[in-house]
């Protein structure tokens, strides 16, 4: 009987819950009449967003209180709404979610009350009833778990009424990786912008700086080759180191930008060539991601690559211990899969394992950076005893 | 000597005319694009071609390909090929059908002038002239091998003689007696296990050979 009584007060609590929430759209339904009336004469268009999004959380609300009763998480999907006040009005608006959560407002204001009510004189009666049926003839109650079948009832009418169609959720999740690719496009561009910065401040300070330096020796060697030709051969030295250095530098910011060896061997052979000189025994597999009549990847794509394996086989070397590697290059449609898998000792991401920030520190982000630069992605798994294998996987229109 | 050019820039192109017509050398033929090497080549039969990497019609490694072609058709042709960068592939794809009559250098490197036409002398000669970088590179990547009992001297040394360099160039460069140097590379192939060589050209190989071994 017990047992009985606290479960019929927690579905009579649910049912509460849902005649409160019923007495709150009440209010709500005139706020929704005055920003419909605002919006109608456009002063209250600011307000549309505002008023649809606490729409959304009172179906929020209910969709977790029917959760947690029928133990059936209930979906959602929104499109988000953010930006401008003209688009996010047009999200609101356009959602086909919006709609269907004030289908179930209107009919939740109905239902949620008259459960409420039908439960009051379930309780009523069933005190009654079950109080002489159990307490009198030890009967197992019957009245008061109709109030549990209230709660029930209401939740999957909640249910059925919160469920987002497939349309929407699809709508959602399109808006989701809009958003997303939002995020990830200003972050390319930010990073496309810091690279040019970084490649003019190089050419600037190094190549250009070196060039002058080296142009007024000349001038003076040229001023001193009568009078002191000992001084111009010294000047004309100067000058000649200059221009040297100038040159290493050029090939270092061009290296930095698209190494040449990728236009001159393509993205496998410039692997293959990074795996020869990496000083590990490294295989590379990278069966048909090249060949005569495939399309190669976008140059952003190959350096990306490129300099993503360089650093990994770079700290493989480095720190892993180990004297082997393994190099995957896999095409897929729309991608291009790199999986660089060495024999070491792993523990790659505590920073313990990486003094002076190899591979732990500025190496991974840097590598992070890159893949999430093209809207790739970059996972690394190393367990402390090894192995370190790294994929990254890069969108590529081949 | 005759010399054949394949370089496809004109600035550059006509400053190696004049650099080798100066120093006494005759330009027989110029090649300005990868098609034409080959056939230059083959028609004048030079004492060294002197080519550039990267050429038309795709500029990727063109003259690289027409130096590895030729000495298919010509075998033991010296070669010297240029490059803007260098590249450790590279060099092992030259050197992998012998290291006779074969260099590799910077670009950069022409404007040392006296250098240059002694590296392109040593090359035509049957001699090795590998860039300096190309050097640093195949003895930095060696990780936990007997490199690393190298004192530094003898680590100079022995990055001279992989860049083709002859006892008394190295003398002079380390400034150091000749029978100094001579000391050294013994240390230095007794150190590497390496059989011990005479002086001249077998000595670069087996350089090379233990360097390129990764």
């Amino acid at each position: 009987m017990r047992e009985t009584v606290h479960q019929a007060g927690r579905a009579t609590a649910q049912l509460m819950k849902g005649a409160g929430l019923a007495l709150v759209s009440y209010l709500y339904i005139a706020l929704l009449l005055f920003t419909a009336v605002a919006t109608a004469i456009v002063v209250g268009a600011g307000v549309l967003p505002e008023t649809v999004l606490l729409l959304r959380r009172m179906a929020g609300f209910k969709r977790r209180q029917v959760g947690a009763w029928s133990g059936k998480p209930v979906a959602e999907a929104y499109a988000p709404l953010t930006g401008e006040l003209f688009e996010r009005v047009r999200a609101a608006t356009r959602d086909p979610s919006t709609y269907r959560d004030l289908r179930w407002l209107f009919a939740h204001f109905g239902y949620g009350l008259v459960l409420a009510y039908v439960s009051l004189i379930v309780w009523s009666v069933g005190l009654f009833v079950d109080g002489v049926w159990c307490g009198l003839l030890k009967r197992p109650a019957v009245v008061l778990p109709l109030l549990s079948r209230l709660a029930d009832l209401d939740a999957s009418w909640s249910t059925v009424l919160l469920t987002p169609s497939p349309e929407a959720r699809r709508s959602a999740e399109l808006a989701e990786r809009v958003e997303e690719l939002t995020v990830t496009r200003a972050g390319a561009v930010a990073a496309h912008g810091a690279e040019l910065r970084r490649i003019e401040r190089d050419l600037h300070d190094g190549a250009q700086a070196r060039l002058v330096a080296l142009s007024m020796r000349v001038g003076l060697a040229k001023r001193a080759y009568d009078k002191d030709p000992d001084a111009a051969r010294k000047l004309l030295d100067d000058a000649q180191n200059q221009a040297e250095e100038a040159l290493t530098e050029l090939r270092h910011v061009v290296r930095g930008i698209h190494p040449p060896i990728l236009t001159d061997r393509g993205l496998v052979g410039a692997v293959r060539a990074l795996a020869a000189s990496s000083g590990l025994d490294v295989a590379v597999d990278a069966d048909g991601v090249e060949g005569e009549d495939l399309p190669r990847a976008p140059a952003a794509v190959e350096a990306a690559a490129y300099f993503v394996i360089a650093e990994a086989l770079t700290n493989a070397a480095k720190h892993s211990g180990s004297q082997r590697a393994r190099v995957e290059l896999i095409r897929t449609a729309g991608r291009l899969r790199i999986v660089v898998r060495d024999e070491g000792q792993g523990g790659a991401e505590t920073p313990a394992a990486a003094p002076g920030g190899g591979m732990g520190g500025s190496g991974l982000l840097g590598m992070r950076r890159r893949a999430a630069a093209l809207d790739g992605t970059m996972e690394v798994s190393s367990p402390v005893g090894g192995p370190t294998v790294i994929e990254v996987e890069l969108p590529c229109a081949w | 000597m005759r010399v054949v050019i394949a370089e496809d820039n004109a600035l550059l192109r006509e400053g190696m005319v004049l650099l080798l017509t100066s120093a006494g050398h005759e330009v027989v033929a110029v090649a300005g694009s990868g098609p034409e090497v080959l056939p230059a080549l083959l028609e004048h039969r030079p004492d060294v071609a002197v080519l550039d990497v990267r050429m038309p019609p795709g500029f990727r490694d063109e003259g690289l390909r027409a130096a590895l072609a030729a000495r298919k058709e010509i075998p033991d042709l010296p070669v010297l090929v240029l490059s803007q960068y260098v590249e450790e592939t590279y060099a092992a794809e030259l050197l992998g059908g012998g290291a006779s009559g074969v260099g590799y250098l910077l670009k950069d490197r022409v404007g040392r002038v006296d250098e240059f036409l002694d590296a392109l002398e040593r090359v035509a000669a049957g001699g090795t002239a590998l860039d300096p970088e190309v050097v640093t590179e195949l003895m930095t990547r060696r990780r936990d091998d007997p490199l690393d009992s190298l004192t530094p001297r003898e680590r100079e040394v022995l990055h001279l003689m992989a860049e083709g360099r002859d006892n008394a160039t190295i003398a002079k460069t380390l400034v150091v007696s000749d029978r100094a140097v001579s000391k050294h590379i013994g240390n230095v192939f007794a150190k590497l296990s390496l059989p011990p060589s005479d002086s001249g050209h077998r000595r670069v190989l087996a350089v090379l050979a233990y360097l390129n071994k990764g």
